[in-house]
């Protein structure tokens, strides 16, 4: 079984890479478990038809930890993927990261997490211990880190390096890097700038996906681009992006880079 | 960000800003102390205020309640609990309630003050008491009592004096507390409110009556100072320590009442040589302190006792003991002072 989790700032897109990638191998004929680790809820969505899935924490708060069973938390959507939402409090109260782990103990006392391939899509940063969960305890042991060639996107994906780095210091750790994915804004020189970012914090370029408005069209009809427009060179993409994955046995100790050497990375390329 | 560095040496005896404040809120007899977080801070607590109640002869069930926090409300937010656990406790119609905090509740944010503040009808004190912001136990003693006089207003005075700060945790409270209105009656004074030991919580309004604070020891000084800004009440920055520390005192509180202490202070010089007197057998005896005093305060209680009854301390002297807690006063020193002769004759 793979376990991979894909990490970057808010809004860049890795709900809908995720959602997308999970698409794609799941029509490759793997088995696919995709959990969103973000209490905004909506990884799944496209997977679902649009439909938001009751998370993991609502059926907490509703039933009590011990009333939940696999069923209330698990729902197949597209092409037979599983699909799960974390979730997590309300807006400004309690702990999103203890819902995380909490999350994780009940799907691991479930036998959840099974497949082929589980794809952890988890929220912006690493604000807490909590949201480094999935890098801990054996769960994801590929980190793959979606940003696109703006600074602040590349700043989010190098703060994730220095989680990974010293994730992977601990003992029986094996969480690692695996790669960056390019998920751009069409900017110019955008995909030599972030191979460049990957070559530097040790690991490398595994897809660059440009921006096409056939995400939105998809999105607005409330479905991934495999399955909206599977003829697209967009869909293609994330097909090659799942090919990639699944080969991929580049894993790496990342080396995050000081906020001048990102900066003059960013220059070097504008 | 709390910007306070943490005590040094904080296992030996910083300890913990709740059992500090627990240590005062639970001596309101009539009041229900609510600690909103996991069922352990509240278990713990219980069975300290209750063992240590038993090594002095009390046997006292403090009136806890937990909000009992699980990993749902650590999740969700405890506020809900916070709100249904007040509700049951305001059911039983206490005469307050006190609503102490816990590391848990502090680092997940609950807002405390705002579900508090929805209650009415019974005084609801908040006592902010999260251990890990760099409080210690004494800080916890300080904020309940601070919280607590938030319930007294100003009222007409009656002349007399209050007790600040008792150590409801420490041997011979009561003692201690004798031997302090002992003084203030050779004075003509007498005691208005222990604040806070067995307390009724109507009583505390009338803290602003006193002429004066006696605070137990100088770690109170906060207290002190932010009574007499309130009520400006003047204070005593301590109980008197061993054998010299009675004349001081009568001379400091007579000083801020504005009354004559000669008589006073005659009447006690005459008891403490009486003292020495009583205690003369001693004379000469070779003695080792064991354990060394605790602070400063106590070695020097301890040396002037040494001197004035002409012992003589080597490292071969029978060992005699000597307190956690300095004596307090005349009638602590002879207490002392048997310990010493049965050791000495042991």
């Amino acid at each position: 079984m793979k376990q991979i989790a894909l990490y970057g700032k808010g809004g860049i897109g890795k709900s809908t890479t995720s959602a997308n990638l999970s698409a794609a191998l799941s029509l490759a004929g793997y088995n696919i478990l995709q959990i969103g680790c973000d209490p905004k809820r909506d990884s799944t969505r496209m997977l679902m038809a649009g439909r938001l899935i009751p998370t993991v924490m609502d059926q907490v708060r509703e039933r009590g930890a011990t009333g939940v069973t696999p069923a209330d938390v698990v729902y197949t959507g597209f092409n037979g993927v599983r699909c799960v939402e974390a979730g997590g409090p309300e807006p400004g109260v309690g702990c999103a990261g203890r819902g995380i782990i909490a999350t994780f103990q009940l799907l691991e006392k479930f036998g959840t997490l099974t497949g082929d391939v589980i794809v952890y899509d988890v929220l912006g940063d690493v604000v807490c211990g909590g949201f480094a969960m999935p890098m801990r305890e054996g769960y994801a042991q590929e980190v793959y880190l979606v940003t696109s060639g703006e600074l602040m996107s590349l700043y989010a994906a190098n703060n994730i390096c220095k989680a990974i780095e010293r994730l992977s210091a601990r003992p029986k750790s094996r969480c690692r890097l695996a790669g960056v994915i390019c998920n751009a804004k069409n900017q110019p020189k955008e995909e030599e700038l972030v191979a460049e970012f990957a070559h530097r914090v040790n690991s490398h370029l595994v897809q660059f996906i440009p921006r096409d408005r056939v995400v939105q069209l998809a999105e607005l009809n409330r479905k991934t681009v495999i399955e909206y427009e599977p003829a697209s060179a967009q869909a293609q993409r994330y097909r090659d992006l799942a090919t990639r994955i699944m080969e991929n046995t580049r894993m790496t100790i990342p080396t995050p880079l000081e906020i001048d050497e990102l900066e003059a990375l960013a220059i070097e390329f504008m | 960000m709390n910007l306070r560095p943490l005590p040094s040496n904080l296992c030996r005896s910083a300890g913990c800003t709740l059992t500090g404040a627990l240590s005062v809120t639970t001596h309101v007899c009539d009041a229900i102390t609510v600690v909103h977080g996991p069922q352990g801070c509240t278990h713990h607590n219980f069975s300290l205020l209750h063992a240590t109640s038993l090594d002095n002869d009390r046997v006292s069930l403090p009136p806890l309640v937990s909000t009992g926090l699980s990993e749902t409300d650590v999740i969700f937010g405890g506020e809900g609990a916070l709100d249904r656990t007040l509700d049951e406790v305001i059911a039983r119609d206490p005469g307050a309630i006190f609503v102490l905090s816990t590391c848990i509740a502090d680092t997940i944010g609950d807002d405390v003050g705002m579900v508090c503040g929805t209650k009415a009808g019974i005084p609801v004190i908040v006592v902010p008491t999260a251990g890990f912001l760099g409080g210690s136990f004494q800080t916890g003693v300080n904020n309940a009592l601070i919280a607590l006089a938030g319930m007294a207003g100003p009222v007409e005075g009656n002349g007399r004096v209050n007790i600040i700060g008792e150590k409801n945790l420490e041997y011979e409270v009561d003692e201690n507390f004798a031997e302090v209105s002992r003084l203030l009656a050779l004075l003509g004074l007498s005691v208005n409110i222990r604040f806070v030991r067995d307390l009724a919580t109507d009583r505390i309004a009338s803290l602003a009556a006193a002429r004066l604070n006696v605070l137990r020891d100088p770690s109170l000084i906060p207290v002190g100072e932010f009574l007499q800004e309130r009520f400006g009440t003047p204070y005593i920055p301590a109980y008197p320590v061993g054998l010299s520390g009675t004349v001081g005192f009568l001379e400091s509180v007579a000083g801020a009442c504005g009354i004559d202490c000669h008589r006073a202070v005659r009447e006690e010089r005459a008891l403490r040589q009486e003292t020495l007197d009583d205690f003369a057998d001693l004379a000469g005896a070779g003695i080792s302190l064991s354990p060394l005093p605790p602070d400063p305060e106590g070695s020097r209680a301890a040396q002037d006792l040494v001197q004035a009854l002409g012992l003589e301390v080597r490292s071969s002297g029978r060992p005699v003991p000597v307190p956690v807690t300095p004596p307090i006063g005349i009638t602590g020193v002879r207490r002392l002072l048997h310990r010493w002769r049965r050791a000495l004759h042991a």
